[in-house]
């Protein structure tokens, strides 16, 4: 048995703690803020309204926003030149996954030099980074709370799993207010995002009582809010979800993930698809085939997702797997990978990578590149 | 890019943590002081180079205060404490505005490396620099900078001008031994005769009219005496031809002044217009090389009737016991004075203000070192259309 580890950032939790930003940034040492967010954000009138707070502290604000989906290794590097250029102290991100990872490339660049593709892998950071604050906009990626960082190297297809403790970010807040204004195709692609993390991480080889947790509890909240929140978006809904999102997040940080976003990842890369519409194509499979190692944890999924019964644990598991193919069809969401994937011919290659990536280590079945293949054919 | 395998112990990352910047404060520290040690150590290189340098140096600011000076300054001068933020012709010309050629300023408008030579009283002392400035012009500065190298070429100067001294007082020498020896013929011819008429005259006066013996008697005594003087003519002029020689002698030096008068006295008594004021103090010795002293003397007195000019004026020579040791000869003119902003160059060789052919400028800078070989000083004071005093003093000889 490994000994584990269990470690989140400062969180601040609740209805307005946007207000808290320039107090926390102030108390990083923030005098010339970079700010990194994206268009969304933008029409949403969020960037506004965090540059407004900003400037009524007597804070300069350096605004960065060329990230979209699947952040680019050269975005990452323009964005430190950038905070460079403007003798920025304190990197402050506001938005879903994507915004929040550009911003702890950037502060990997800044701290430590070099391109982006030097830190792929494990503990590669080896300098501290500029002090960061991330402020999640989705219920979903949890980048926030996690010490993974998530970049494509344009050159190579890839999408980069860099890992480091020093990735956690020194405060999170989350103020779920900021949720209402997305759409409902990217609440739940965050959603799903989440019950993924929560799931690969409750299953993961590393998982530990303290992960265990947090990962049913955001099983649990998710399965219960997913739909009011899509449907209505009360804000009571959206307040589960993102506090099922932070659990998730602190899940997955400190008991990694699985083959799933192990393919996720590769997919994306390649394919350039939006990182939460992987999930309810591939996440069924992927528990189909993990149940056989983890078949205990899987029926534990199964009683949450589907209700709780007196059944054989191969009952509940399977049970849970098909309320949740169920549930995302009901939404409308995709569950076909044909539509995510132009040419079958590619899958190869996806998994190949896959295997690759550092969150393939921590799935409870060992799954060599084939057995992705298998996993994908399933969900063609 | 081949990566290491990442392993599970990788992911928990027990040994990682969120890096803190105090890891990072420490190392920079670290780097800090080793480069600092690194500077430093560059630092003390430089200033041992630079204090090796034995020129003065000195970095003045735009408005010509000093900035910094090397150790040579310091040897000099003191310690660089009491010089900074003072102006530069305050510590070398005691004056409290800028010379009219200072090289410093024309480096800082030409921005190019400007040389000048110059004579500075250093501890009671003349002493002639060459100085080179050059602009340090540095974007990093806020106003420009100049560098000064000042050079003492005292002893080079004193060479330079004995050589030339030398070569100039050889010609003379050999002129004025060849022309004393052809004037000292006809001169003993004369002196000769005119001894033969009062011979003569003593047997036959009586034969000639009493009134014409008388005027005989009187003009062969006139003759003579006349062909005395040129006789101590000729010999002045004899011991100039051998200045390589000095023999010092302790000599009065009111004798010394007498004699070269004399020498000159013919020019002077000729310009109506100079009135010759001798206010000597007797029984004043000094040791001195006879030929060499009189030059000196010969040089002011030339200078000082020039400086008359054709306007009447006076001519005063002064000489007096000053404290214990010393005796002072004083030179005084009522001519046009010296301009300030050559005064400095007076003691250079070849410096004149004599039109193109009456002067080559070698006679102060001559004086100027033999009264240093003198183990005397030479001082000017002068104020432009009043007059010029020059100052000997020489150690006296009980």
């Amino acid at each position: 048995m490994l000994s584990t580890k269990f470690a989140i950032p400062d969180i601040i939790f609740g209805h307005g703690s946007i207000t808290h930003l320039p107090q926390c940034a102030r108390r990083l040492g923030a005098k010339r803020v970079l700010f990194v967010s994206d268009s969304g954000l933008e029409e949403a009138g969020w960037v506004e309204l965090v540059k407004g707070i900003l400037k009524a502290n007597n804070m300069d604000c350096v605004y960065f926003s060329d990230v979209n989906s699947n952040p680019r290794d050269c975005q990452v590097h323009e964005g430190a030149e950038l905070y460079e250029k403007e003798n920025c102290d304190v990197i402050v991100a506001l938005g879903g996954g994507s915004p929040m990872d550009a911003a702890k490339g950037i502060g990997v660049i800044v701290g430590n030099g070099g391109k982006i593709s030097d830190y792929e892998g494990a503990n590669k950071i080896k300098r501290p980074l500029p002090p960061m604050i991330l402020v999640p906009s989705t219920a979903g990626s949890s980048s926030d709370i996690s010490q993974y960082c998530i970049i494509t190297d344009m050159e190579r297809e890839v999408k980069m799993s860099i890992i480091s403790r020093t990735l956690v970010p020194n405060i999170s807040i989350i103020d779920p207010q900021i949720l209402v204004t997305q759409s409902r195709s990217l609440i739940l692609a965050a959603a799903a995002d989440a019950l993924a993390h929560a799931i690969e991480s409750y299953v993961s080889k590393l998982a530990s009582p303290f992960t265990e947790i947090q990962a049913l509890k955001a099983i649990e909240l998710i399965i219960n809010n997913i739909g009011p929140a899509a449907d209505t978006k009360s804000i009571q809904a959206m307040e589960q979800l993102s506090i099922a999102s932070t659990a998730a997040g602190m899940s997955f940080s400190n008991a990694g993930l699985g083959s799933l976003h192990a393919i996720a990842h590769s997919l994306g890369g390649i394919c350039d698809v939006l990182h939460g519409w992987v999930h309810p194509v591939l996440l069924t499979s992927v528990m189909r085939y993990n149940m056989p190692s983890c078949m205990g944890k899987m029926a534990q999924v199964g009683q949450i997702i589907a209700g709780s019964r007196i059944c054989p644990d191969t009952r509940s598991a399977e049970l849970g797997i098909n309320h949740l193919e169920d549930l995302f069809k009901s939404f409308d969401l995709n569950t076909e990978l044909r539509h995510l994937v132009p040419d079958k011919t590619m899958l190869e290659s996806i998994c190949k990578t896959a295997t690759n990536d550092a969150c393939n280590l921590t799935n409870p079945r060992l799954a060599e590149w084939q057995d992705l293949m298998t996993i994908c054919e399933e969900a063609w | 890019m081949v990566m290491d395998q990442t392993t599970l112990t990788d992911l928990i990352g027990i040994e990682h943590t969120k890096l803190g910047f105090f890891q990072e404060l420490q190392k920079t520290i670290e780097e800090l002081k080793a480069s600092h040690e690194e500077s430093e150590s560059q630092r003390r290189e430089i200033a041992a180079i630079l204090d090796g340098i034995t020129d003065i140096m000195m970095v003045l600011s735009e408005d010509l205060r000093i900035i910094s000076v090397n150790h040579e300054f310091e040897k000099l001068f003191g310690k660089e404490d009491q010089f900074k933020g003072e102006y530069c012709y305050k510590v070398f010309r005691q004056s409290n505005k800028a010379c009219a050629e200072c090289p410093a300023f024309n480096s800082l408008s030409t921005n190019t490396v400007c040389k000048d030579i110059a004579t500075f009283r250093v501890n009671n002392q003349n002493r002639q620099f060459e100085m080179i400035a050059s602009p340090l012009k540095s974007p990093n500065l806020s106003e420009n900078r100049v560098l000064i190298f000042k050079r003492d070429v005292t002893l080079e100067k004193e060479y330079q001008a004995k050589y030339y001294q030398a070569e100039k007082m050889a010609t003379v020498g050999t002129l004025a031994t060849g022309v004393a020896h052809e004037v000292n013929n006809p001169l003993m011819a004369i002196s000769g005769f005119a001894e033969g008429i009062q011979r003569r005259l003593a047997k036959y006066g009586d034969k000639l009219p009493q009134e014409l013996a008388e005027d005989f008697e009187c003009s062969t005594q006139i003759i003579l005496k006349e062909c005395n003087r040129c006789q101590d003519i000729v010999k002045s002029l004899l011991s100039f031809g051998h200045p390589c020689s000095s023999v010092f002698h302790i000599v009065f030096l009111n004798s010394l002044i007498e004699e070269t008068i004399a020498l000159v006295g013919f020019h002077l008594r000729r310009s109506a217009n100079i009135k010759l004021t001798l206010d000597l103090t007797n029984n004043l010795h000094i040791k001195a090389d006879e030929p060499q002293m009189k030059q000196v003397i010969l040089n002011l007195l030339t200078n000082a009737s020039d400086a008359i000019g054709e306007a009447p004026g006076e001519l005063i020579v002064r000489t007096y016991p000053k404290d214990q040791d010393w005796v002072v000869l004083e030179v005084e003119d009522t001519g046009k004075g010296i301009d300030p902003a050559i005064r400095h160059k007076l003691f250079d060789p070849f410096f004149t203000t004599k039109p193109v052919g009456k002067g080559i400028g070698i006679g102060l800078s001559t004086c100027y070192n033999i009264v240093k070989d003198h183990h005397g000083e030479i001082e000017v004071i002068s104020e432009l259309g009043k007059g010029s005093k020059f100052i000997v003093s020489l150690p006296s000889h009980p």
